[in-house]
């Protein structure tokens, strides 16, 4: 059975100032099998975002269905759990207190949350940070507590919104390499959207090519892991970046 | 003779910092001095501007000579503890539901709005008629001038509060009741301490005015009597430590919120 299935899912926003409304998604099916790698790669706009708001709960489908493990998705749940472009820290806390955020929600008593918490900011490298704020730490810094935030719930699917977008070009392609590390090592499903083609395919099992609200494309990737430079490389690679780059020109 | 601290180029902030402890001691000082000895020269007429030391004379006197002091403070602490007390009590839960329901938004603004506009010490007045010469009136004016600080700024804060935190809080399974006690709150909190500095503040003054317009007893009935009787010696002693307290009073409010939100700085 396949972990995240997508079946003709329509998402219509409406402003609630003058009625007007707004096809984000339309037509979007879609299936994930489990532990698969998926990016959402599109141009600003095109819905990449909203179908990983909808598959987490926080946006209700218009039309069509959103089946996780089988099972319709009507909110947000603990088998997923999110990374925000923006990062949605709480800036009043610490980033230990941050990575116990998601435990605390989750009502997980049974656990001592701040080993727990502890465990995965080592995971992503933070550690003797623990007791910083948001606003003393880095870009980077701060999207690896988002990224330590979801992994602390120990969801089945991760879900990730162009999770390096506010970072520099060398930050991101270490936190890259870093986050296949981690996703390789928990063994998770993960949707990760994206604008780069680069690392859309760096990163992908399968990549979503995706403009205007609907889906132009699925690309499954045959590259060998673990994925090093060297991959960038290689002829496949290269092929696989100028097919999803003249499928977004046109 | 005035000690000159041996600095490097490196020492500017510190040197900086002597600087303006040195230069803003000297202002008051210059300034005492002047006040004591202008009327000593027979320039000014002291019973205009009294002196430091006639002042501390009757600090002294009312003080502990006669002790009359000490019960008129008891009277004003008592009718802005209980006043600024009842404000937080109504403010905060009132802005709060403001900030949350726009219903009650709709609801309560009118009224708000319209209280927000009038001068407040205008109000005094129709407080004595209805709660008479005593304590009660000026716990009123009191509670009419911090209250609404309190409310605009909680409402404020409440929309300060920021949708992708939000948005994160709801995707990890956050309940209503988790997003308004672990986000909407927190995220207010600055903005409603601001609300309730600015409420101490015209507390203050709501019960010096209140008690200078009507009334038997107090800091502001003191200044009033010893004025009417161009008593002002006391006059200067008992406004000046209204202003005095007043300035600790804001002070350490503003101590503790910075203390409070030290994760809003970088």
């Amino acid at each position: 059975m396949a972990h995240v299935s997508v079946d003709s899912l329509k998402v219509i926003y409406k402003r609630p100032q003058d009625g007007s409304s707004f096809v984000a998604l339309e037509g979007i099916s879609l299936t994930v099998e489990k532990g698969k790698f998926v990016t959402i790669v599109g141009p600003s706009g095109c819905g990449k975002s909203s179908l990983l708001l909808a598959i987490d709960g926080l946006i209700p489908p218009a039309e069509g269905h959103i089946l996780v493990n089988g099972k319709e998705v009507t909110a947000p749940g603990p088998d997923r759990a999110m990374v925000f472009q923006e990062f949605g820290l709480l800036p009043w806390r610490t980033v230990l207190g941050n990575v116990r955020f998601g435990l605390e929600m989750h009502r997980r008593k049974e656990i001592d949350l701040d080993d727990h918490a502890m465990k995965f900011i080592r995971l992503v490298g933070l550690d003797g940070f623990e007791n910083y704020h948001p606003n003393q730490l880095s870009g980077g810094m701060r999207q690896r507590v988002g990224i330590a935030r979801a992994l602390a719930v120990d969801p089945e699917i991760l879900l990730m919104d162009e999770p390096f977008g506010a970072l520099d070009a060398q930050t991101r392609e270490n936190m890259g390499d870093e986050l296949l590390r981690i996703w390789n090592q928990e063994k998770k499903t993960a949707l990760f959207v994206t604008h780069s083609i680069d690392e859309a395919v760096f990163l992908a099992d399968m990549v979503v090519v995706m403009g205007r609200g609907k889906i132009r494309e699925i690309l499954n990737v045959d590259l060998q892991r673990p994925r090093t430079l060297e991959t960038k490389d290689t002829s496949n690679y290269i092929e696989y970046r100028r097919r999803i780059r003249s499928n977004l020109r046109d | 003779m005035l000690t000159r601290i041996k600095t490097t180029s490196k020492d500017w902030l510190l040197r900086a910092k002597n600087n303006r402890l040195f230069i803003s001691t000297l202002s008051v000082s210059i300034f005492v001095i002047l006040w004591e000895v202008l009327p000593r020269a027979g320039l000014v007429d002291v019973s205009y501007i009294s002196q430091p030391t006639r002042v501390l004379a009757a600090a002294f006197e009312e003080m502990f000579v006669e002790g009359v002091f000490w019960g008129h403070l008891y009277v004003s602490f008592i009718e802005l503890a209980v006043g600024f007390i009842l404000s937080l009590l109504v403010g905060i839960p009132l802005g709060l539901m403001i900030g949350l329901f726009r219903k009650a938004r709709y609801f309560l603004d009118p009224p708000l709005m319209a209280l927000w506009s009038t001068p407040r010490l205008a109000l005094i007045p129709i407080f004595i008629i209805w709660l008479g010469v005593g304590v009660e009136s000026k716990i009123a004016v009191v509670f009419v001038g911090s209250f609404i600080p309190i409310i605009v700024n909680t409402v404020a804060g409440i929309r300060d509060a920021d949708i992708s935190v939000i948005q994160a809080a709801r995707s990890f399974c956050a309940k209503k009741r988790d997003i308004v006690i672990r986000i909407l709150l927190p995220t207010s909190l600055p903005s409603m301490m601001t609300g309730i500095r600015l409420g101490l503040g015209r507390a203050m003054m709501g019960m010096v005015v209140g008690e200078m317009y009507v009334s038997t007893k107090g800091l502001g009935y003191q200044i009033m009597q010893y004025g009417e009787a161009y008593r002002m010696d006391q006059v200067i002693f008992y406004v000046a430590f209204v202003s005095l307290s007043g300035f600790a009073i804001t002070n350490s409010a503003r101590n503790l919120e910075n203390r409070l939100l030290k994760w809003k700085e970088g």
